[in-house]
């Protein structure tokens, strides 16, 4: 054993003394750089996967040259701006007030209003392009909505219409019940706005950029301004505008009828037969039929291998399950009023067709029984009454197990919070 | 060296103490307590902060004794000691008395907190889920789990002034229930249904969130508890009754069809320019 002198150990300690406060200062000069690099605005991430003609050829590498996608790019931007510095023509009827407090890194202005409300709550699941491939999306089934190609699945508009600010407020407040889509009740009706606001910008955007592709790539057409408002902004904002006028919205002809039992019964019958509900949502409703189903934003990568949908898709292929209609948990909302309108117009981008007639035709009724497929006012109520009495229905097929345990006065005190 | 040292420990619990001071003189304390219940909780809070806080100063302070006494400048050599069995025996004796007495003291609190529930239905169940808190009401018959159940999110309602059986599940992860106005604090354990009771006092909105981490998003599952009067709360009732059922009927149909027709979608325009 050395023996260590009481001098040789403060000598010793003084020098650790040093090298450690040496090591402090390093790392706070570190730090302070870091907070001085440059901030490097996000871009919009380019759509690849939108279109078919976008394939690889079979060395790999894209068909279309850097020179177009700048192009396609540079349109876009032309129209929309950047997601740090939006930008809208007057014809979208956006609100660039409201899409600037939504757009942008999180931080406030001078008046201490929000800014990047859309990056604060929604980029890490729907992404800065929102494109549903935030983050997080890889690890959510469903997988966040892209919102690039302009479909909403729950809306109250008719076949083909965009979702009203009404629509889209009613989602953000309520959540969608089932997916990791929250409830966003406690934001400021300001915040909700804006987000709304974007949201639509978002997918104009998305429209947008699909209608420039062809334009670049097919047709190698100058873009100038006149012909990408003509040619791009106007279907994509016609649509918008058109499809959520108050007559596009889906109000029944007559009210919810009375006899429930007999309408519950009527509903069986359309279920299990007629309609051919049972061949998806199963004979009891279990969500277990036999159609293996995607909806339209995984659609376009079945028959492609996995790494065709790796190198254009950021998620990998996910199967659209039926909703089992026994666990009484209602994505597009609970209301009778909301099942009537996912049964008379569909789940939009989903293989849930619409039973109701198209915008302007005429529902079927007793002057034309057979001359539709479409369902009548009364049939549709029949459905849905049916669809909500079957969380509590009893059926021998199905084991209790099965239904969710939903027995309150069970329930003992236990499991205290330590 | 010895000294420098020792007026370091001894900062410490000047530092402690004087933030406890500090923050209870410029009002930062408990949260207004609006539980009938929650006097006692923090009447426990105090006794418990007061036996650790003159533990904490007494050990401190040894501590600092110590090391300004035996500085190893002056007094190089160590001795070595086997310990003096009779004090570390009081000592042990002492804490033990301490934890006993603390044991005792509480019982009372505990049992009123989480054993003696009350004998009524359940007032609302709330469901935690990454990442909001899920009310569900029971409908007219008043019983909760079946057809007319009325949901809600975000915000608790309970009147005033009366016994409230919340019962707690969760979706998918661990979650806690915390009320800090009303003291309340629960774990909620997927695949178990966990009675929690209270009585507020007041009438407010106060804060409803989720003191356990349960993912990224747990900071913002945040909800709103609102005490109101029994007329306000029925009349809460009635609303999400009326919302919940509501099945859009109007008797003046919006002028309908053929006054504009719907413009194509991008899909149909790419698909048409792709035919041209
Ligand atoms: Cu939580």
């Amino acid at each position: 054993m050395t023996t260590i002198s009481p001098s040789q150990t403060t000598r010793h300690r003084r020098g650790r003394l040093r090298r450690f406060s040496s090591a402090l200062i390093l790392a706070a000069l570190f730090v302070a750089s870091g907070s001085c690099s440059r901030y490097e605005p996000p871009p919009f991430r380019l759509n690849l996967e939108g279109l078919d003609r976008t394939e690889a050829d079979s060395s790999g590498t894209l068909r279309y040259s850097d020179e177009k996608l700048q192009q396609i790019v540079d349109a876009t931007t032309a129209l929309f701006g950047t997601p740090d510095e939006p930008f809208v023509f007057e014809e979208t009827e956006l609100d660039i007030a409201l899409l600037r407090r939504a757009a942008g890194p999180v931080s406030s202005d001078e008046h201490g209003n929000p800014r990047g409300l859309y990056r604060e709550h929604c980029a890490h699941c729907h992404g800065v392009t929102g494109d549903g491939a935030g983050p997080t999306a890889l690890f959510l089934n469903p997988y966040p909505r892209d919102f690039r190609p302009g479909v909403f699945k729950f809306t109250s508009t008719h076949q083909g219409g965009k979702p009203t600010d009404e629509d889209l407020r009613r989602t953000m407040v309520r959540g969608i019940p089932g997916t990791a889509m929250p409830s966003f009740a406690l934001l400021p009706e300001e915040d909700l706005d804006a987000l709304i606001e974007y949201v639509k910008y978002l997918s104009m955007r998305g429209e947008s950029e699909q209608l420039i592709f062809p334009l670049v790539i097919d047709d190698e057409e100058e873009l100038d301004e006149d012909i990408l408002l003509e040619e791009v902004l106007e279907p994509v904002v016609g649509l918008w505008q058109s499809s959520t006028l108050p007559q596009f919205v889906v109000v029944p002809e007559e009210p919810r009828p009375s006899d429930r039992a007999a309408s519950i019964a009527a509903g069986r019958e359309l279920f299990q037969g007629e309609r051919g509900c049972a061949k998806c949502h199963g004979p009891t409703g279990l969500g277990d039929g036999t159609e293996r189903n995607y909806d339209m934003w995984n659609n376009k990568k079945l028959n492609l291998d996995r790494e065709d949908v790796a190198a254009r898709w950021s998620l990998p292929l996910q199967e659209l399950r039926p909703r089992n209609l026994r666990h009484g948990v209602y994505r597009g909302g609970r209301r009778p009023l909301d099942i009537y309108r996912r049964i008379y117009a569909g789940v939009k981008g989903t293989p849930m067709p619409a039973a109701g007639p198209p915008y302007g035709q005429p529902a079927r009724s007793d002057a034309m029984p057979e001359g539709s497929k479409n369902l009548s006012s009364a049939q549709i109520w029949n459905l849905v009454d049916y669809v909500l009495s079957l969380p509590n229905e009893e059926h021998p097929e199905i084991a209790s197990a099965e239904r969710p345990a939903e027995s309150p006065k069970a329930g003992s005190p236990g499991g205290a919070g330590g | 060296m010895g000294k420098f040292w020792s007026l370091v420990f001894l900062s410490v619990p000047v530092l402690g103490v004087a933030v406890f001071v500090a923050a209870a003189s410029w009002g930062y304390w408990f949260p207004q307590n609006v539980s009938a219940h929650g006097g006692q909780i923090d009447h426990l809070f105090m006794v418990i902060l007061w036996l650790t806080g003159a533990v904490f100063l007494a050990t401190e302070i040894v501590l600092a004794v110590s090391l300004w006494r035996f500085d190893g400048a002056k007094s190089p050599r160590a001795r070595f000691s086997r310990g003096n069995m009779r004090i570390e025996l009081g000592l042990a004796a002492v804490v033990g008395l301490l934890l006993v007495f603390i044991t005792v003291y509480q019982l009372e609190d505990w049992a009123e907190a989480k054993i003696r529930q009350p004998d009524l239905p359940p007032t609302v169940e709330v469901n935690g889920r990454q990442f909001e808190w899920v009310m569900r009401y029971p409908g007219p018959n008043g019983e909760l789990g079946d057809a007319d159940d009325l949901f809600s999110p975000g915000d608790l309602h309970v009147p005033v002034d009366e016994d409230i059986l919340v019962s707690l599940v969760s979706e998918d992860v661990l979650h806690s229930f915390y009320l800090p106005n009303l003291r309340i604090k629960q774990d909620a354990v997927p695949g178990m249904r966990i009675p929690v009771w209270f009585r507020a006092t007041e009438t407010g909105v106060f804060d409803l969130v989720c003191a356990e981490l349960c993912g990224w998003g747990h900071y913002k599952m945040a909800g709103r508890l609102i005490v109101e009067s029994r007329a306000d709360y029925e009349a809460f009732l009635t609303r999400l009754e009326a919302e919940q059922n509501e099945d859009g009927f109007e008797e003046q149909q919006p002028t309908a069809a053929n006054t504009s027709q719907r413009h194509p979608s991008v899909a149909e325009v790419v698909y048409r320019r792709a035919a041209r």
